[in-house]
């Protein structure tokens, strides 16, 4: 198996999976009884929140823990007063653009050819109505990596001019960071954002586990109520297993995030190298502001589903743009944000690649690519 | 030949896509997309069954393509369904599909398409002129395909028609396709028979009504609505327990649904049918014909009033219901049939 999908799950760490297990068995307790051996369990629990916050420069305390990014999104867009009105980037996830759909009013912020966002057409949306803004860190089917914190420095504009003018009317600042997190320095501090989406299924942590980070001028509105934990705001048996888990995961990206940036430089540049011969080949993004494991392609004139089963055939696994959309035919919005052809996007593929690849299987995988890509141009000429 | 081959993503339209290739045809893969809604408690595996039947012909190397017909058959199959089982009827939407659907729609389009002949997956064969049982007695699909029309047969293909469906999973498997384990898809799209009260429910609204005893009137229960019974149903009633009642009788305008004990009762058992809608291809006079009058029933003795639709059974059936076809055979041929009026 050769495996290119990162972008849309990862294996699971083996440390992590160490850390977890225990929280099967021995340590199963609920967090919230009373006696010792549960106390320990809370106490873990809350250690590992600690530490996953660590990472990005906060405090367990300022977490939320999660089902996922997903549940994080929608967490985070409780904040919304009705009516609010909502700016998002024109390449978020489903989950970002399905929340905003539901405000009363939303525009989309418009981004260049690489989908970066443009910072003059966000100064230009941003209104003295506008709460909420929206924006990933990278974008999860280009890998372009988002100017956060310009963007932060244009809110901060907003706000101090709001401050002075004595308008009550507040901002807020969502980054989903369910990409890039273990490849990039997220510190929220530095990005400026009020709310932060993460997710440990991208990190090499278990699925079913992510965490919001609230910032503490933010009032979040709990989605689900019950035992109070969390603060209150997310109700529910605390995850601790899972928890554990993500923390392992995250620390051990965190530990070894250079070293893993530049090997995965190398190995983009010579999967570059070993495709770029390929007949009307398009290298999506640019690499200044691409997260080092994205590699999107486009085949004008060729179906990237073929392209996929065909490979798959093989056993090489990668996706079309977001792995989400594709299975139900919907055209992909961030490749129509960039200004592609309906024909670009069909033929677009996603490469991401992660701890699975070595520069043996990228050789291999790029042969695999070009005699696939071969035997279909072949088969269209007939 | 170029061929346009209905691919459903099931294991039969696979094998029949390797063996029309292997035939030297130039085939072309079409999944039909006939319904893409989910329902309570159903979830339409729609996109999944195009992506088996997709992955399929990549693996083939042979072109793919996707006809909507979505409008079309909630027009032609769906409503028509509707309609009858509103008139107390038990239509058989699998047949109205092939005679609307894919021996029509999907055939035209294909025609149109520059397609020389179609085929399908289908348990069925053809001698160019007529539509044949297939060499499969338990598979057999003919009950299904008995309205096609006549035009279209010698411009049909179906690949299957002469192998056993032991032996398609087995060369499935020897292929390599992941679908050679797939369960079996069946009845409209992913509705099927278990789920066909609730696909009612969605789609029509009911009120509740009694049930009677059909030889007293004796009011016996309730029931949610004459439409989800069928003549000769005996479970689901819900009535005191005893021996069973069966369904012998539905009164659609006052919504009652009258059962009976007896087994032997005149209303399950007959043998003279009325048929409407009547299909005969080719010449023949209505004697000595086999009947079936549902799919893998035994093949009965009878014969047909070409001029009133009377049929006539050699022995006496059971639970011919309003709706449901009756289709007609000559030795292995398939000559049409009708509706039961």
């Amino acid at each position: 198996m050769i495996y290119l999908d990162h972008a849309a799950a990862t294996p699971l760490s083996d440390k992590a999976l160490k850390a977890m297990t225990p929280y099967f068995s021995d340590k199963f307790f609920n967090p919230s009884a009373a006696y010792l051996p549960a106390v320990e369990t809370r106490r873990d629990y809350e250690d590992a929140k600690d530490r996953i916050a660590h990472v990005i420069g906060a405090k367990g305390v300022d977490l939320v823990m999660t089902s996922g990014a997903t549940e994080s999104i929608n967490l985070a867009f409780s904040v919304l007063a009705p009516n609010a009105e909502v700016l998002i980037s024109a390449v978020e996830h489903a989950s970002v653009f399905e929340n905003a759909k539901r405000a009363a009013n939303y525009k989309e912020i418009a981004v260049d050819a690489n989908g970066r966002v443009k910072l003059e057409d966000l100064r230009a949306k941003l209104t003295p109505n506008t709460q909420f803004i929206s924006i990933c860190l990278v974008s999860s089917e280009l890998g372009t990596i988002q100017p956060i914190s310009d963007i932060s420095r244009i809110i901060a504009e907003e706000r101090e001019r709001r401050a002075f003018a004595g308008e009550k009317t507040p901002l807020y600042f969502h980054c989903d960071a369910s990409q890039g997190l273990g490849l990039l320095e997220v510190k929220v501090n530095r990005l400026g954002v009020d709310l932060l989406t993460l997710n440990a299924a991208k990190v090499y942590g278990p699925k079913g586990i992510g965490a919001l980070y609230v910032g503490h001028n933010v009032k979040i509105n709990p989605l689900t109520v019950g035992g109070g934990q969390e603060m209150g705001l997310r109700s529910g048996t605390e995850n601790v297993a899972a928890t554990i888990a993500f923390a392992t995961a995250i620390e051990e990206a965190e530990k070894h995030i250079s070293f893993e940036r530049k090997r995965l430089i190398n190995l983009k540049n010579r999967f570059v190298k070993e495709l770029k011969d390929l007949p009307n080949i398009k290298f999506l993004g640019n690499p200044k502001f691409q997260l080092q494991s994205f590699l999107p392609i486009c085949l004008p004139g060729l179906d990237a589903e073929r392209l996929i089963f065909a490979l798959e055939d093989r056993g090489v696994y990668l996706s079309t743009g977001a792995a989400c959309a594709a299975s139900k035919g919907i055209k992909s919005r961030t490749l129509s944000a960039i200004g592609l052809s309906d024909e670009e996007i069909a033929g677009s593929l996603r490469i991401s690649m992660g701890k699975l690849n070595d520069e043996e299987s990228i050789i291999e995988a790029a042969r695999h690519i070009r005699e696939v890509v071969a035997a279909e141009i072949n088969r269209l000429a007939k | 030949m170029k061929v346009f081959l209905g691919m459903s993503g099931g294991v039969d339209s696979a094998v029949s896509a390797h063996l029309l290739k292997e035939q030297g045809h130039e085939v072309v893969g079409v999944y039909m997309k006939n319904w893409s809604k989910n329902l309570p408690g159903m979830k339409c595996p729609w996109a999944e069954d195009l992506a088996d039947a997709k992955r399929v012909a990549v693996k083939l190397g042979i072109d793919f393509r996707v006809f909507d017909f979505e409008q079309e058959y909630k027009q032609k199959v769906v409503d028509y369904m509707l309609a009858e089982y509103q008139k107390g009827n038990t239509p058989n939407p699998d047949i109205m599909c092939n005679q609307e659907i894919k021996f029509k729609l999907f055939a035209e389009t294909a025609f149109e398409q520059g397609a020389e002949a179609i085929a399908t997956g289908h348990y069925a064969k053809t001698d160019g002129k007529n539509l044949l049982m297939a060499r499969d007695d338990n598979k057999d699909q003919t009950y299904f395909l008995y309205r096609i029309s006549a035009d279209i047969i010698p411009r049909t293909i179906f690949p299957v028609g002469d192998m056993i469906k032991p032996d398609v999973k087995a060369l499935a498997e020897k292929l390599g396709y992941s679908v050679a384990r797939k369960a079996e898809s069946m009845g409209v799209c992913f509705v099927g028979e278990a789920n066909m009260r609730d696909f009612l429910a969605e789609f029509v609204e009911t009120q509740p009504g009694e049930i009677r005893e059909l030889e007293t009137n004796e009011k016996l229960g309730v029931h949610d609505g004459a439409i989800f019974y069928t003549l000769g149903q005996r479970h689901g009633l819900n009535l005191k327990a005893g021996l069973p009642y069966y369904v012998v009788k539905k009164d659609m305008a006052q919504n009652i649904v009258y059962v009976s004990r007896n087994l032997n009762s005149l209303s399950l058992w007959t043998d003279k049918i009325q048929l409407k809608d009547i299909i005969i291809r080719g010449d023949n006079d209505g004697q000595n014909l086999q009947a079936r009058i549902r799919h893998r029933a035994p093949l009965v003795a009878a014969s047909l009033n070409r001029e009133t639709g009377e049929l006539t059974f050699a022995e006496q059936q059971k639970s011919l219901t309003p709706g449901q076809s009756v289709v007609l055979y000559r030795d292995n041929i398939c000559l049409g049939g009708g509706i039961i009026a």
